[in-house]
């Protein structure tokens, strides 16, 4: 059943992704915003855009009812959730369901099973993919010493329900779990509503890499390549690039076959991205996680195989199967993605909101502007700040890096402050070029010389 | 006694797992109203009553100056010129719009109709809970901006009163 008319669930750049995907496969398209982004290129962009809510997220982006019924109420057979907000809600596809629209996204069951975190491994060890070496829940301190001397020092104690580094601390010894485990607990009950903790070995030198698939929801399913998002702040992606050129090209291989593996097995249904941690000193990798949505930094994948993710996502949807084999998907060159996010980096990352006075973005051979930013637009502060993804591809790391620093250099942007000098410092870091950091390597080295 | 907004969403999602055709909770002045049907309406209009209705808007319902209509909404009875003076009662979120507590039955309000802030002047559907918007100013409802079972946005004009 071929998609008519697609309700776009969300703001921002991804909203701008989507219906661009959408116009160019003459799909009709309506976009639910809040009152804060009626004015915006987006809602422009739509075919019709409908004023959900006012600003605040609750009551507009975050809304599931008001979302669903505003995509029936304007005749949409699909609807796309894009990333963050409700994307990852099993309800919201449930809801979908139940109103007879087509969700753009895995099943509810398959969301919520990847969504927690320890379900989600009970996934992977059954499709025999390897995760951190870890425990259970665990209910006590005193299990917890137990496990932490049978693991081996340093561990890492992590929230069932947890997500983007919250609820997460590290324990080098057997005082520092003691002094921390009760807080963890509580701070996962406060922020989740589930104080369930667990515990995994700690990678010391540790990279982010995680594999782009897409699944037909029957077992079928193909990989996009890998990505590398070493470079966070506090759990947050900054730098993202495909491929993971530090992994040796047979661990990239068994990388793909796991990735392959564990959402087949789970038949798994539309777009999702499998995380691993890559051990530098193992030269091995372990299972993170399963993100069941569109993600942020699927560009650089797209900007290797040449292939439209976006437009993928909605054929599945439509239930046309992936139409696309594993041996069609060639991948070539080099990607990276930068975000550009308007905090400021020289003040603590402190939040920019405000208005583009100038802007004149970057182009040229292998640059690629995601965003939804322009000349005069407001950059509300209800919201995320990303403003916008730079993204460039060059024939090899070294090229994609030079044309990155050249197009962040012929980037105008003025009004808020933005992370674009970060990612320029980082992008001419010797440490950086030469592809020796860890996910540890931004704030414990990359940061302290930043600014001065 | 309190409801929160979480309660209700619990309390629908018991009625959509069983298999009742409607269900109706009367507490502390409050009246919550669910059906299987989206046509259904209250049977009877609660009493007018100065107890809070759940799910009515949480926002005055009364704009100091009119918003801006949504480039997408068409305002479909509404034209011409609206005095100064006129008070614009607008839709606390998107929703589907209806006149009268359910099918058939009187429309809440007429024009002409005197209103106090807290009376009843129309539905908002959102996947079948109903809330009630009130008009927010004492007057004479003058203008009715939106034809029943409409789909209306956050912020849209529904109805104009001229304020006592």
């Amino acid at each position: 059943m071929a998609i008519k008319r697609l309700f776009v669930a969300n703001r921002g750049e991804i909203a701008v992704r989507i219906l661009r995907t959408a116009k160019k496969l003459g799909i009709e398209t309506v976009l639910g915003v809040s009152a804060a982004d009626r004015e915006t290129l987006g809602a422009e962009m739509a075919d019709r855009a409908v004023v959900l809510g006012p600003a605040q997220s609750s009551r507009s982006y975050l809304d599931v009812n008001l979302v669903v019924h505003a995509a029936k109420a304007t005749g949409c057979d699909a609807l796309h959730p894009g990333y963050g907000f409700l994307s990852e809600k099993p309800i919201l596809a449930k809801t979908c369901e139940d109103a007879g629209i087509i969700f753009v996204g895995p099943r509810p069951d398959t969301i919520e099973a990847m969504g927690d975190k320890l379900s989600a491994r009970a996934i992977a060890s059954d499709a025999g993919v390897q995760t951190v070496p870890g425990t259970d829940h665990i209910a006590t301190i005193e299990d917890a010493k137990a496990a932490a001397t049978k693991l081996g020092f340093p561990v890492v104690m992590k929230a069932s329900a947890g997500g983007g580094g919250r609820g997460m601390f590290k324990a080098a010894t057997a005082e520092e779990l003691e002094a921390s485990f009760e807080r963890a607990s509580r701070e996962a009950e406060a922020a989740f509503g589930d104080g369930r903790l667990y515990m995994e070995r700690f990678v010391e030198r540790a990279r982010h890499v995680e594999v782009q698939i897409v699944g037909d929801g029957e077992g079928n399913v193909v990989h996009f390549g890998e990505r590398d998002c070493t470079v966070q702040r506090r759990y947050q992606k900054l730098i993202e690039e495909a491929p993971a050129s530090a992994v040796p090209d047979h661990v990239r291989k068994r990388l793909h076959e796991a990735a392959v593996k564990l959402t087949s097995y789970a038949k798994y249904r539309n777009a999702g991205t499998v995380e691993f941690l890559y051990d530098v000193d193992r030269v091995d990798f372990y299972f993170i996680e399963v993100n069941s949505r569109i993600q942020v930094e699927h560009p650089v994948s797209e900007e290797i195989t040449g292939e439209d993710l976006i437009a993928l996502q909605l054929r599945v949807a439509a239930g046309e199967g992936l139409g696309i084999r594993q041996d069609q998907i060639r991948m070539a060159g080099h990607a990276i993605e930068v975000r550009v996010n308007a905090e400021d980096p020289f003040n603590g990352f402190s939040p920019a909101p405000g208005r583009v006075t100038a802007w004149s973005p970057p182009s040229g051979e292998g640059v690629r502007l995601d965003t939804h930013a322009r000349q005069g637009y407001l950059v509300p502060p209800f919201y995320d700040s990303m403003i916008g993804k730079l993204i460039v591809r060059g024939k090899d790391r070294d090229e994609a890096i030079a044309r990155l620093l050249k197009a962040i250099a012929g980037f105008t942007l003025e009004g808020p402050r933005t992370t674009l000098p970060l990612a320029a410092y980082i992008a001419a870091h010797p440490d950086f070029r030469d592809n020796r950091i860890t996910t540890r390597w931004l704030e414990d080295k990359g940061l302290p010389g930043f600014g001065h | 006694m309190t409801i929160k907004p979480q309660d209700i969403a619990t309390l629908v999602e018991l009625f959509e797992a069983s298999n009742w055709d409607e269900l109706h909770v009367q507490l502390d002045g409050m009246h919550i109203f669910l059906s299987t049907d989206p046509n259904a309406r209250l049977a009877s209009t609660p009493a007018p009553t100065a107890a809070p209705q759940v799910f009515a808007t949480t926002q005055p319902a009364v704009a100091a100056t009119p918003p801006a209509a949504a480039k997408a909404s068409a305002p479909a009875v509404s034209s011409g010129d609206v005095p100064a003076n006129w008070a614009a009662v607008t839709a606390p979120n998107l929703g589907t719009f209806y006149r009268a507590p359910k099918p058939g039955a009187a429309p809440f309000v007429e024009i002409g109709q005197m209103v106090d802030a807290d009376t009843e002047i129309c539905l908002l559907e959102v996947m079948k809970l109903f809330t009630a918007v009130r008009a927010g100013v004492k007057g004479t409802v003058r203008r009715i901006c939106v034809n029943d079972a409409d789909m209306v946005e956050f912020g849209q004009t529904l109805f104009y009163v001229e304020p006592a």
